[in-house]
């Protein structure tokens, strides 16, 4: 954290940067009194506790190099091998180090075979003939000592091999070059690539490429996924867990790079995704803005990211999503996030089965989309929060720290929704019975309050101070609860 | 870079000429240009396989990147294969991709060829009609491959009931390689051959 916000000041001297500061450092602040508020005890909550807590750092180009170096000597010391050796079996083998240490102290010969690090006796082979004799690829003939191989007795002239790896590498291959002999799996150390390879271009865009290779091998470091940032996640054990970026603040899954997705796991929400994207056209139509009031069948649009709504012309409380009375939706008895299932469903036709299927997808999709949308618009109250308050401050109704509390809100709003949306996919994978008969209860819960929350931050202005926090304790809290018993650790 | 290519090949043309499968007329390569670039190649079907006796034709692309890429390689006789397609000749051999080494030569592909007809690998297909008639009905497969053997190869052997089948078709005025393509897709039924034809 210091190291990045050393280097945020180093390289952004101008004042926007200081006002962003300003906000992360008050942001903390905060947290700190937010955190506590509940706790009466003077214990702060233990970070363990926190089902997305999740140990990470962030690492520039040079200290990934460092990282991977440290773990090469590592086992280069352990090992007595040379430097490019270690290098290849950390990579094949995944950077295992303790594991690969082990495999090799009992049997040396069987580890290296396997990683087609070198060659079982048997397959060597010297194919050269005569005291000048021709290279297998080029046939040009030289004399025996030009000629170089690996440890399975391929022997091909330097040209030869230069040609080789300036081939595979315009291919984007690195730390998988091959030998050139027939069905021969040996792979290529580094050494004996640059004792070869000459032309400086080439060695620079090798060592990039194995550079690449090597991260995206190994299990506890990732390339950022946002758009030109180039820094490296370096986390402390390889988990599915949130991870943002402090350079170009993109947030993702550590594990799979994409969005992050609690509660739901990386399989499940690829498969979510895919099948949205298969069945877009189906559910394209469900994806209208408008829909008419309940009760006096005015035509609606929706605004802001708030489910709870209340016709501006009849003032009919009513739900988004079901178009049921909003009354009905009071925290006990909130099930518009539950989907119910045709119980006979196993005794209809095919064509049946087929439309409910459908049917439930599209519950589903219909709920996540509209997380989707309203946290889109949440996005813009949140815009529009933030230059309320400067004006306030302008006019001198108070200072930045007493508004503060208004973007807290807001940002625990677009949190807790986040999560919200993210449910939908788990549950639609989910099997009927009991633990997802406590899932939904929880979604609903956590559903109610996040529908609570946004109805209190659109009306910030006429909300009262401790209300809103409260309301913002209870929601996180609901999320919390839900991803402490859900979110697979 | 087209001096090594063309140099290997210089070496390689003597390689098969010497090589003990020549002898025996197993495989063979020709010269098409003076440029090396574009040969030609025969393989002969192996024996116990419906291919066995015919002559195969193959057309062999030398890149300017060889030996350190594959050369391109297909059929130019018509062959009824899984891995090789019917209709373009094109084939699913994987040194002639991925698994390619730059110390193989013309003579280990056309060889690596010749074993590919002996050992078809149906569950890589390149020829998903054929891939499935193999797996299905493989007496079909092997008298359907025979005829195309005897047809296109200069096969020996001649199946009767496959030609007579051919020219009924024939007959009834559809040409003669659109009914044999028809007939060998559709199990040799000639109903469906003949709707085939017409669709």
């Amino acid at each position: 954290m210091s190291q990045t916000d050393m280097k945020r000041q180093l390289s952004d001297p101008a004042s926007d940067a200081t006002d962003s500061e300003d906000m992360e450092e008050d942001d903390e602040y905060a947290n700190y009194y937010y955190d506590n508020t509940d706790d009466l005890d003077i214990d702060k909550p233990k970070k363990t506790d926190d089902p997305e807590y999740f140990e990470y750092t962030i690492l520039q180009t040079e200290d990934a190099e460092r990282l991977l170096n440290e773990e090469v000597e590592r086992l280069c010391s352990e090992l007595k091998m040379s430097p490019s050796l270690a290098k290849m079996l950390l990579h094949v083998g995944q950077w295992q180090g303790e594991d690969i240490i082990e495999r090799y102290q009992q049997d040396q010969r069987k580890l290296l075979t396997e990683s087609n690090v070198s060659c079982p006796k048997e397959m060597k082979e010297d194919s050269l003939v005569g005291s000048s004799p021709g290279c297998p690829v080029c046939a040009e003939c030289y004399p025996r000592d030009k000629f170089m191989g690996l440890t399975c007795g391929h022997l091909f002239c330097p040209h030869c091999w230069d040609m080789h790896f300036r081939f595979q590498i315009e291919q984007g291959i690195t730390m998988g070059i091959e030998c050139m002999g027939q069905k021969c799996k040996i792979l290529v150390p580094e050494d004996f690539l640059y004792s070869v390879l000459k032309d400086s271009k080439l060695r620079d865009r090798f060592s990039k490429l194995c550079f690449m290779d090597l991260i995206k091998g190994h299990p506890k470091l990732r390339f950022c996924p946002g758009p030109n940032c180039s820094v490296i996640i370096h986390a402390k054990e390889p988990r599915a867990k949130k991870v943002e970026c402090s350079v170009c603040k993109s947030t993702f899954c550590f594990r799979c790079g994409i969005e992050y997705h609690a509660p739901t796991d990386c399989d499940v929400i690829k498969k979510w995704l895919t099948k949205c994207a298969d069945d877009s056209e189906t559910a394209n139509y469900i994806s209208a803005h408008t829909k008419d009031c309940p009760s006096c069948h005015v035509c609606i649009e929706k605004s802001a990211g708030c489910n709870h709504m209340q016709c501006s012309k009849c003032k009919f409380d009513f739900c988004w999503m079901c178009l049921g009375d909003w009354k009905s939706h009071g925290s006990e008895y909130y099930e518009c996030s539950r989907y119910k299932e045709n119980p006979n469903i196993a005794n209809e036709s095919v064509l049946v089965q087929a439309r409910e299927a459908l049917k439930k997808y599209l519950f589903y999709f219909e709920r996540w989309e509209n997380h989707a949308k309203s946290l889109q618009l949440e996005e813009q109250t949140l815009q529009k929060i933030t230059s309320r308050i400067n004006v306030k401050v302008m006019e001198n109704e108070g200072t930045w720290i007493d508004w503060q509390y208004l973007q807290n809100a807001a940002a625990l709003l677009k949190k807790c929704r986040y999560t919200l949306q993210y449910t939908y996919p788990y549950a639609y994978y989910m099997d009927k019975g009991g633990r997802k008969q406590l899932f939904e209860y929880q979604q609903a819960q956590l559903e109610a309050e996040v529908e609570n929350l946004s109805w209190k931050v659109e009306r910030a202005e006429i909300t009262h101070r401790g209300d809103l926090e409260n309301q913002m304790d209870i929601a996180e809290k609901r999320r919390q609860t839900l991803l402490k018993d859900f979110l697979e650790v | 870079m087209a001096n090594i290519a063309e140099q290997r090949i210089r070496r390689e043309f003597k390689e098969v000429v010497k090589s003990d499968e020549v002898a025996a007329c197993n495989i063979r390569v020709e010269l098409v240009n003076d440029t090396y670039t574009h040969l030609r190649g025969e393989i002969m079907g192996p024996p116990d396989t419906p291919y066995e006796g015919g002559r195969f034709q193959l057309e062999i692309k030398i890149p300017e990147t060889y030996p350190f890429n594959p050369p391109l390689v297909k059929f130019l006789t018509k062959i009824w294969h899984p891995n090789i397609s019917s209709v373009t000749g094109a084939i699913c051999l994987d040194i002639l991709k991925d698994q390619w080494a730059a110390a193989m030569t013309l003579r280990t592909v056309l060889l690596s060829l010749q074993a590919l007809l002996a050992a078809a690998e149906p569950d890589d297909p390149q020829d998903a009609v054929v891939a499935q008639q193999y797996k299905e009905h493989y007496e079909i497969f092997r008298r359907t491959a025979l005829h195309w053997t005897s047809t296109f190869a200069n096969g020996p052997k001649k199946d009767k009931d496959y030609d007579d089948k051919v020219t009924s078709l024939i007959n009834m005025g559809f040409e003669e390689h659109k009914a044999r393509v028809a007939l060998s897709t559709n199990q040799w039924d000639l109903t469906r051959a003949a709707e085939y034809c017409l669709s």
